[in-house]
């Protein structure tokens, strides 16, 4: 394959991906659907960058995407401050909250750091449940309605702008993560993967790494949840900072599609939602509950044939195919 | 379409069958007396099947279903040729993203003329966002203030909002205790330590503290607390006169039979949820004498409509399903009011509309008429207490069918 063969298939990717809406109901159901694929595929692409490259497993991004999304709703609410404005903002405060969190849980490795993690994204679940002068409590909070269009607002009599809000934000995190895994950052948060001790002693500053990384996925998760908070208009504490709505999700995705690499998250998001959509409107109402059991078997499986995830079981699948095919 | 397996009508009509059957109308009106069968009307129906809601969710579903089935029993919409109801079920999980998707998906691909559900206020209020922007109405017995106090065209609310009902717990609790000679001075308040215990005990608490009233025991517990005899030691400690456990079911169960095993027969006011569903008497047996809890619809007001579901379901009905067949009594009468599936039309009707037939009687007040912010302007909360496996309402006084028992 020469090796303009991935760029152009990113090329017309993002092609189709900005040609399909035009085809669809602007304000309907499949539109919806690839939204919140692409917010989720977003997500796990954030969160590949600490939990793929490096193996720092967090189970607490949620801490950070709520952050996104209550900073922009609370300033829109309180002083019609653009979710624009909000939303970097919001990523400001992702971005101490994580530099905070590195201080206790930087030399954690493995399950303690994930349980760390998962307790940070609690937290802040309890803190939004209670202040509930600020956060609305756990009622939960509104974007206020405009039946006005503004860019600059955010708000739109459609889902259309919304939908191409999600992809070039998804190109973005998508280019952040493969100029990171391919830079100097890369290597050195992949050495910290394979040997931590050894990165450190060839002179990998590892505290350094780890803190660039975790920084650049809390921005990235803020942000998101600023633009999920403009799409969904209604959320509480419960969901944004839930742990298997936000934090097990955009780890499963991007291990279910390929953990460490930039295909994963993309493929993860594309088989997830649409199954979980899928299986809910299915079964949904004649045996509620068969939904989730055939989404977890499905996952079970798929884990089981190949734990590196989606991404590897196509790789399995082609090689097979042209091994079959006599080459060489 | 599989979704909508489960509804009961005539939903087989292809598009050209109609079209056919309409021609067919047409071309011959005098041979006929009066019009053939229309193209069902789709009405959607969300609410929690699975989850923790699920039971809920279960019954305001069967509560909808009941009346659907009686209308397409009835003829259908007649002012719509006798279009037949189709309801539209699916589940709205726990998960508001899910909801709203769920909603997006109805109004897309099974054109509903309305929606129903859905039960828990997040989700309801998910929902309302994307109805809203789609011009459908919404009818709800979800009971969050925020549902109806964002200037929504499309929304409507069934039943009093959450700020009145937690009033009336503590004021209708008051005039209770004044009445059988007590002056309330010290309650005690204990919440599960969840989105809907804290919520609903902070009202309590902020009632109390409007009147004066000391709350000598506050405390959080975990959901699903296994061991509560710290909770009522306290609570024999602390001296109250009446007690507020805010609750759902396994919890509610083991505080009230700890407390009445420990002797402790003060009055217990439930906060809906699991005080008023049959569960908590099978769980509790004749320990749930005499509990009192508010509700913000009891079947005792309505027997003619509500036991027609204790026929059909073999429980009582319990108040989602009665509210949620109000909605859909409401719902009813404004699709015969507009007669066509026009959502605008439709709107119209019930923001303008007194409703006093049918299933919307079952609502306090014999009827149901929305407000500009489209709250029901005849809900009033209900004070009930359990009587040998039925419930009674009590206060206020006007809607009371049977007399308080205070201490029990």
């Amino acid at each position: 394959m020469t090796r303009f063969f991935y760029p152009s298939l990113a090329v017309v990717a993002v092609t189709v991906m900005s040609l399909l809406p035009l085809t669809l109901d602007p304000q309907g159901y499949e539109i919806r659907i690839l939204c919140i694929a692409m917010l989720f595929a977003a997500l796990g692409q954030a969160w590949n960058i600490v939990g793929g490259l490096a193996n720092q497993i967090s189970l607490g991004h949620a801490a950070y995407f709520g952050i996104g999304a209550y900073t922009s709703t609370i300033l829109l609410r309180l002083f019609s401050l653009s979710p624009w404005l909000g939303g970097i903002l919001g990523m400001v405060l992702a971005v101490l909250f994580a530099l905070l969190l590195s201080v206790p849980t930087v030399r954690l490795k493995g399950h303690y750091f994930a349980l760390a993690t998962l307790g940070a994204g609690e937290a802040m679940r309890v803190i939004a449940n209670s202040w509930a002068s600020v956060t609305g409590g756990p009622v939960g909070i509104s974007v206020p309605y405009s039946r006005e269009s503004s860019l600059w607002m955010m708000q739109f009599p459609t889902v259309l702008p919304n939908y191409y809000l999600f992809l070039i934000a998804l190109v973005i995190i998508c280019l952040v993560f493969w100029k990171i895994q391919t830079g100097a950052l890369g290597f050195r948060l992949r050495a910290i993967k394979e040997n931590e001790q050894a990165a450190e002693v060839i002179g990998v500053d590892t505290y350094r790494a780890k803190l660039i990384a975790s920084t650049v996925s809390a921005a990235i998760t803020a942000f998101m949840g600023t633009l999920y908070a403009q799409f969904q208009f209604f959320f509480d504490p419960d969901t944004v900072f839930g742990v298997a709505t936000i934090s097990v999700k955009m780890a499963l995705i991007a291990i279910l599609g390929g953990v460490g690499t930039l295909l994963g998250p993309l493929l993860g998001a594309a088989f997830i939602i649409p199954m979980e959509e899928f299986a809910n409107s299915y079964f949904g109402a004649s045996v509620a509950g068969l939904s989730q059991f055939a989404y977890g078997v499905i996952l079970v499986v798929i884990i089981l044939i190949n734990p590196r995830g989606l991404v590897a079981l196509i790789g399995q699948i082609k090689n097979r195919i042209f091994s079959k095919g006599g080459s060489q | 379409m599989k979704r909508s397996k489960l509804s009961t009508s005539v939903a087989a009509l292809t598009r050209r069958s109609v079209l056919a059957t309409g021609a067919a109308a047409l071309a011959m009106p005098a041979l006929t007396g009066r019009g053939f069968a229309q193209e069902a009307v789709n009405v959607g129906v969300i609410v929690p099947l699975s989850g923790a809601n699920a039971q809920f969710g279960i019954n305001s579903r069967n509560g909808i279903q009941l009346v659907a089935d009686e209308i397409n029993a009835n003829g259908g919409i007649k002012s719509m040729g006798g279009a037949q109801i189709n309801l539209v079920i699916a589940d709205a999980t726990s998960n508001p993203t899910q909801a709203a998707t769920v909603a997006q998906r109805m109004m897309s691909q099974d054109n509903v003329v309305a929606v129903l559900g859905a039960f828990a206020s997040s989700l309801t209020l998910a929902i309302s966002e994307v109805t809203e922007r789609r011009g459908v109405p919404l009818l709800t017995m979800s009971f969050s203030d925020q549902i109806t106090d964002r200037g929504f065209q499309n929304v409507f609310q069934i039943v009093s909002p959450g700020s009145q009902i937690g009033a009336a717990t503590f004021d209708f609790t008051r005039a209770l205790a004044q009445e059988a000679g007590q002056t309330l001075e010290k309650i005690a308040i204990m919440y599960e330590d969840t989105a809907y215990g804290t919520s609903q005990s902070a009202g309590l608490r902020k009632a109390a503290q409007d009147a004066g009233i000391e709350v000598v025991m506050d405390e959080a517990y975990p959901l699903g607390i296994t061991d509560v005899s710290p909770l009522i030691n306290q609570l024999r400690r602390s001296d109250a006169q009446v007690v507020f456990p805010v609750s759902y079911l396994n919890d509610s169960l083991l505080i009230v039979r700890s407390m009445r095993q420990q002797g402790i027969n003060i009055p217990t006011i439930g906060g809906a949820a699991g005080y008023i569903i049959p569960d908590f008497r099978e769980g509790l047996g004749d320990l749930a004498d005499n509990v009192l809890s508010i509700s913000p619809a009891a079947y005792d007001q309505a027997p003619d409509y509500t036991e027609r579901f204790r026929e059909k379901f073999g429980y009582f009905m319990v108040h989602e399903a009665q509210e949620h067949a109000a909605c859909m009594g409401c719902l009813h009468s404004a699709l015969e009011a507009a007669g066509s599936a026009d959502h605008a039309a439709i709107r119209e009707q019930l923001q303008n509309s007194v409703f006093d037939q049918g299933w919307a009687t079952v609502m306090s007040g014999g009827k149901v008429e929305f407000d500009e912010m489209g709250r029901n302007i005849h809900a009033s909360p209900l004070m009930v207490q359990w009587r040998g496996g039925e419930l009674v309402t009590v206060y206020p006084k006007e809607y009371a069918t049977g007399e308080v028992v205070w201490n029990s």
